[in-house]
């Protein structure tokens, strides 16, 4: 074969490579796109995920009402992702609030239900108490279930607004929060980012501290470099399982965010101080030099000098942490669980977006969710990268001229 | 003969690993003189420059045998390395600003030491560079980097760093050999002024310069220092005929 033909092929071989690499990206982060961006809108980065049934205590009170009937009319706060309007809104004075009948239907459930569309300023709906006698609040989306023990199922909404005008004095609703919504694990997932951050970066960044500055070249410390690289290539479910055996069961720390946290920290380590070692090389002797020329001590000049230079390599590395962490889920379903529910404390279960889209996937088969929890794990990968890229550039100390 | 002496080498042989840099080096350094070491390339005039603040630490490999007496003391034996260096400052061949600000730079060795004071500071900052030459060209941008000077800039403002810390000795390991020919005046200009306060002793390759600016020069070949005279007398009148042969080029 003639050489212009074997360049010619070779270089045709080159540009389908980087052509199908890119077209596969595309197709996935399209795929992903298409079939969730549908779920996706505010109700579903603010709503918890699960339906939260309440029963709500309050003294009626008769309020009339303050808006004209059309104004009333639209006002729709419905669930635009599952819920159809059937019916009203009617104004009800006796509770100041106007109720609508919708349709409800999602990948695995179908009803009708009594939505709030709107509440009146003086609604005795904002002084509500649970039955513990706590404060709670009661939002226009809110599904209302039953008043005084009489069940709304199989009604019109002309008998629902009846029955609740019938009513008067002390009143107990049953009121649904609707549910549907990733906003826990999102929270879950900064909290993930951060707790893991926190333990993961100092140990890591003094560990490669330790290796560039003070570990005599030898044995132990290829020992160690050794052991770091392993350590980035075991696959996460085998630290799920570390993690499960000793944070979860041996700690007793049960199935929670600090189990979590904890585990995906071991994942980091490696990465960390590879990156904050590549980091520290770069940093040129002649400052090291200088700086204890003038005599400062070698912590003084790693603190003051070698550290600081070396911002950007850590700030990369604090990157890769967070895709790491955003990203793992096996782990994490060993050892955080999969309760998607914002952790009150150190020690209480939540599920990281990935570990939620994995659940609804498996469990509810329902990939449409899957897909939008996706569209909002890329989204927020992409604007942590661009946080850290921007602050990294402000902290580059070889920038500011 | 009055002059007191700074530093006094007695038998400094120094080894990287098997390969010996410095051969039996005897050499007595007087305060407030200027001492140059001249000699070709790889000859170990800048070893043994580092030697003088132990800043070949540094280095694993590297193994004295020998002393290096400083006021008295040998700093080879169990001394303090960092009061040392503050009493020894160091100028190195490249500019070596931090990448920090100017006055930041400036008060970086101060501020080592544990010197807190904002406006005694601000006194030593503008007093280093003033005798540095660069308070003019500076004054109005103390809180800009210092990697936005120019290299000769770059190079006073690393002696201004070393002044600040008021060291009794200044090392300076081919100050001019990254500059251009006015920045390198400048310089020079720089030293014969500091010579007053300073003892200062300087590794270069430019025979003029050490002729210039030098009172006493020692010329090394091959780890051993082939002679040590007064500058006139190493330029005119040299003792060895390898020095004569290096001098006038005609090797190196």
């Amino acid at each position: 074969m003639s050489r212009k033909a074997s360049d010619f092929l070779v270089k045709g071989i080159i540009y389908l490579a980087t052509g199908i690499t890119l077209s596969v990206l595309l197709f996935i982060v399209g795929f992903i796109f298409v079939k969730g961006i549908g779920l996706v809108n505010w109700d579903f980065l603010t709503r918890d995920f699960n339906e939260k049934v309440v029963y709500a205590f309050m003294e009626s009170n008769d309020v009339p009402l303050g808006i004209d009937e059309e104004t009333l009319s639209k006002k729709n706060p419905y669930d635009k992702r599952y819920e159809t309007h059937l019916e009203g809104p009617i104004y009800i004075k006796n509770i100041g609030a106007a109720i609508a009948k919708v349709a409800y239907k999602n990948h695995s459930t179908e009803r009708e239900q009594f939505v709030i569309t709107y509440i009146e300023k003086d609604s005795p709906f904002h002084s509500v108490k649970d039955s513990t006698g706590k404060d709670i609040k009661i939002r226009t989306d809110y599904i209302v279930q039953s008043i005084n023990g009489n069940d709304f199922s199989g009604m019109t909404l002309a008998e629902v607004a009846e029955a609740i005008a019938a009513e008067s004095g002390e009143l107990k609703v049953k009121i649904v929060q609707p549910g549907g919504g990733i906003k826990s694990n999102i929270i879950t997932t900064l909290y993930m980012v951060l707790l893991s951050l926190l333990v993961a970066l100092p140990l890591g960044v003094f560990g490669a501290i330790y290796l560039t500055e003070y570990a005599k070249p030898g044995r132990l410390v290829n020992m160690i470099r050794f052991a770091a690289e392993c350590l980035a290539g075991i696959p996460s479910i085998i630290f799920g399982l570390f993690g499960m055996a000793f944070f979860v069961v041996a700690l007793n720390f049960q199935i929670s965010l600090i189990s979590g946290s904890l585990t995906v920290a071991i994942i980091l380590l490696p990465v960390i101080i590879r990156s904050t070692e590549e980091a520290l090389k770069t940093v040129p002797m002649a400052f090291r030099e200088g700086s204890l020329a003038l005599g400062a001590t070698k912590l003084q000049t790693i603190f003051k000098v070698v550290l600081p230079c070396a911002v950007p390599g850590i700030a990369t590395a604090v990157l890769l942490s967070i895709g790491r962490v955003v990203g793992e889920s096996a782990a994490l379903l060993l050892t955080a669980g999969t309760v998607a529910q914002i952790p009150g404390t150190l020690f209480s279960p939540g599920s990281t977006l990935t570990v939620q889209a994995y659940y609804v996937a498996k469990e509810e088969g329902n990939i449409e969710l899957a897909c939008a929890i996706g569209i909002v794990i890329i989204v927020i990968v992409i604007v942590l990268n661009i946080l850290s890229r921007i602050t990294s550039d402000k902290l580059d100390v070889f920038n500011k001229r | 003969m009055d002059a007191k002496i700074k530093f006094n080498t007695k038998n400094l042989d120094l080894f990287y690993g098997d390969f010996q840099a410095l051969k039996a080096i005897n050499m007595e350094i007087r305060e407030k003189e200027v001492t140059a070491f001249i000699g070709p390339s790889g000859c170990g005039k800048s070893t043994f420059l580092r030697c003088l603040n132990r800043m070949n630490d540094l280095i694993d490999s590297v193994k004295i045998n020998g002393e290096i007496i400083f006021d008295g003391q040998d700093i080879n034996g169990n001394i303090d390395v960092i009061n040392l260096r503050t009493r020894v400052g160091m100028v190195f061949q490249k500019p070596n600003p931090f990448p920090m600000s100017i006055y930041e730079n400036i008060a970086y060795g101060p501020k080592c030491q544990g010197q807190k004071d904002k406006t005694q500071l601000d006194t030593l900052v503008k007093e280093s560079l003033m005798k540095a030459a660069l308070w003019d060209e500076v004054k109005d941008r103390l809180n800009k980097s210092a990697l936005g000077l120019s290299g000769g800039q770059q190079q006073r403002l690393c002696i201004a760093r070393t002044i600040a810390m008021n060291p009794e000795v200044i090392l300076m390991d081919e100050p001019t050999s990254a500059l251009d020919p006015i920045a390198t005046a400048k310089i020079e200009d720089l030293m014969s002024s500091l010579k007053k306060d300073f003892t200062i002793i300087i590794v270069t390759h430019s025979m003029q310069q050490a002729g210039r600016i030098s009172d006493k020069t020692a010329f090394f070949l091959m780890g051993e220092v082939i002679e040590f005279n007064e500058t006139p007398i190493i330029f005119t009148n040299p003792n060895d005929k390898r020095t004569e042969d290096y001098i006038t080029g005609r090797f190196g």
